[in-house]
């Protein structure tokens, strides 16, 4: 199975877009995708001519429009060209990409576009974490004990503490790190400082995780442009990068089928596949955006990763090792936490992200120092119920 | 604190119709769970052919392709393996007061339900032995729930 993956054709990403996240009630859907594909046309140096398939991402659980994949690619101006949805939870941005890459290296198209975008301060926060409670396993979980997404985490948080001695502290210092990234992203959610002190102090959420433990509800929009190694020729692209990794996996959406609580199983499988598939091992990896939808989650992403022993990834980030210019630069956009979390949109921001740091575009204070040009994008549904890795190169 | 910088954009909105879905949920082939409940048991499902153990039970086995699968009481002591405290809570739960979740492993399967009779969740330890019951927590509402053995 493994070895067909050397008889597609290389793919890069050559144009990438992202909105401004935080809640955006000034903006309809198609309206805040609009902002994030027109941004990654015009960094390709593309129209939407150019575009032979577009894959829309899109959770679509919180809106107000149940279908919403057409009506976002109508309003970009690209109706005759898909769209082919994609979901898949939170992890759906990265699945959209995912979806546009096998299209381009299976040479069903040389040109595509993915966009993930999601629209969920549109209703209150307490229908939100009944539809993330609700998602994955409804009946045998939600519909006794209400459990919600920070809660899911929050078990595993308990258990990770007990199990390694990990610390409230160790889980601050991560939204400190991320939203200290954040404070430098003018694209980001919340772009101020905390400090431990505010963190321990926060009000409670689901112990032991906190609001500021906590990624918020958010809306936002990012996208990118994918070609062949045919296009990038044809083009002239200046910098291509390169996917050269794309791994997946799921894990049983039955908390209490899963053989332990201190890290996710399809994080671990899908980085596997990806390192495999990209000829590389964890510690290449220079700078890395991982899915810290609460600070735990952080923590158990070194460690699933592999830049980190199981175990050791609260130590991991007190010794500075995740902070930018460490052993990996980790959420240098601000991740989850301090950047925010429109669903679908994660995934692809990722992508910008990565993209742009592999470029050396982004201003000091935030540009990660690179030898090898390694990035990698880590996207996680639910409770690890899914995980894409994609290793990016350039 | 820096000043908080957060992105919060309002402007005008209408609102939409509401929607409200009521699902109806088949339990046929999990009946016997549901009347175990009502008798305070929590049953699981065993594949009369392999040995498989399912909790949530289920009555088909993927692993050996059998269906129709043998009903088994979980024992009513096991240990907490997780648990958290849900301030934040959902809609469907605004009722109640901020409830302990905890996972706990009875025998050969684990079961999700109500941690009862602690109050503070700092009180609360991985590896602590409790009591499984069933409770009524609400009209129609049993729910799983453990306390301190
Ligand atoms: C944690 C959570 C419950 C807080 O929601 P809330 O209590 O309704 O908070 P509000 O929206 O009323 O915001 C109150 C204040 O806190 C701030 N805030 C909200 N969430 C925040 C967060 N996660 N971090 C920091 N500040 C936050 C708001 O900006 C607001 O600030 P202001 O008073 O200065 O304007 C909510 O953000 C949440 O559910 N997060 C998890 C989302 C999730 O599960 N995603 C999927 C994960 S895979
Ligand atoms: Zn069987």
């Amino acid at each position: 199975m493994m070895d067909r993956a050397e008889t597609m054709r290389r793919v890069a990403v050559i144009g990438v877009g992202h909105s401004t996240f935080g809640v955006r009630g000034d903006v309809t859907l198609q309206e805040l995708a609009w902002e994030a594909i027109a941004e990654a046309l015009k960094d390709a140096g593309l129209t939407q001519k150019d575009i032979e398939v577009s894959v829309v991402g899109v959770v679509g659980t919180r809106e107000y429009e149940l279908m919403p994949a057409v009506p976002v690619n109508d309003y970009a101006g690209l109706t005759h060209v898909g769209p082919i949805r994609v979901e898949a939870a939170c992890a759906t941005g990265l699945a959209a990409l995912t979806t546009a890459h096998n299209y381009v290296a299976s040479g069903m198209a040389d040109i595509a576009l993915a966009v993930g975008v999601e629209k969920m301060t549109e209703v209150d926060t307490a229908t939100s974490l009944a539809v993330g409670g609700r998602a994955g396993n409804y009946l045998w979980e939600f519909h006794f004990v209400g459990t919600t997404m920070p809660a899911q985490y929050a078990l595993y948080a308990s258990a990770h503490m007990a199990r390694f001695g990990t610390t409230e502290e160790h889980m601050a210092l991560v939204a400190v790190k991320n939203h200290r990234h954040a404070a430098r992203n003018p694209k980001a959610h919340f772009q101020y400082e905390v400090t431990v002190e505010e963190v321990l102090g926060s009000r409670p959420v689901a112990w032991p995780i906190k609001l500021l433990d906590s990624s918020p509800i958010s809306d936002g929009a990012a996208a990118a442009v994918l070609a062949s190694e045919d296009a990038v020729r044809r083009l002239g692209v200046d910098v291509p990068v390169w996917v050269s990794g794309i791994g997946y996996s799921s894990e049983t959406p039955n908390m209490v089928r899963r053989p332990h609580y201190v890290g996710l199983e399809a994080t671990v499988r899908a980085a596997a596949m990806a390192y495999k598939r990209a000829g590389i091992s964890p510690t290449d990896v220079e700078v890395a955006e991982v899915h810290d939808a609460f600070t735990i989650a952080e923590i158990m992403a070194y460690e699933d990763l592999g830049f980190v022993e199981k175990g050791m990834g609260g130590k991991f980030v007190a010794e500075g090792q995740s902070d930018l210019g460490g052993k990996v630069s980790v959420n240098v956009s601000g991740g989850l936490k301090g950047k925010g979390h429109p669903l679908a949109a994660t995934g692809l921001s990722m992508v910008y992200e990565i993209v742009k740091q592999l470029r050396e575009e982004r201003e000091r204070g935030r540009q990660a120092p690179l030898k090898r040009y390694v990035g990698l994008a880590h996207n996680v549904a639910g409770i690890g119920h899914q995980a894409y890795v994609v290793v990016l190169r350039r | 604190m820096s000043e908080k910088r957060t992105v919060k954009r309002q402007g005008p909105t209408i609102d939409s119709i509401p929607l409200i879905y009521r699902h109806k949920i088949p339990i046929s082939k999990t009946h016997r769970f549901w009347q175990g409940l009502a008798e305070g048991r929590i049953r699981a499902t065993r594949c009369g052919t392999c040995g498989s153990i399912y909790f949530p039970p289920q009555d088909d086995c993927p692993r050996c392709m059998a269906s129709g699968l043998e009903w088994v009481d979980l024992p009513k002591r096991g240990t907490i393996e997780a648990f958290t405290k849900v301030y934040a809570r959902p809609q469907g739960y605004e009722h109640f007061d901020p409830y302990i979740v905890a996972i706990v492993g009875v025998g050969d399967a684990r079961i999700i339900g109500w941690l009862m009779g602690v109050e503070d969740e700092r009180n609360v330890r991985v590896g602590m032995d409790v009591e499984v019951d069933v409770v009524e927590v609400g009209p129609g509402k049993l729910v799983p729930v453990f306390r301190p053995a």
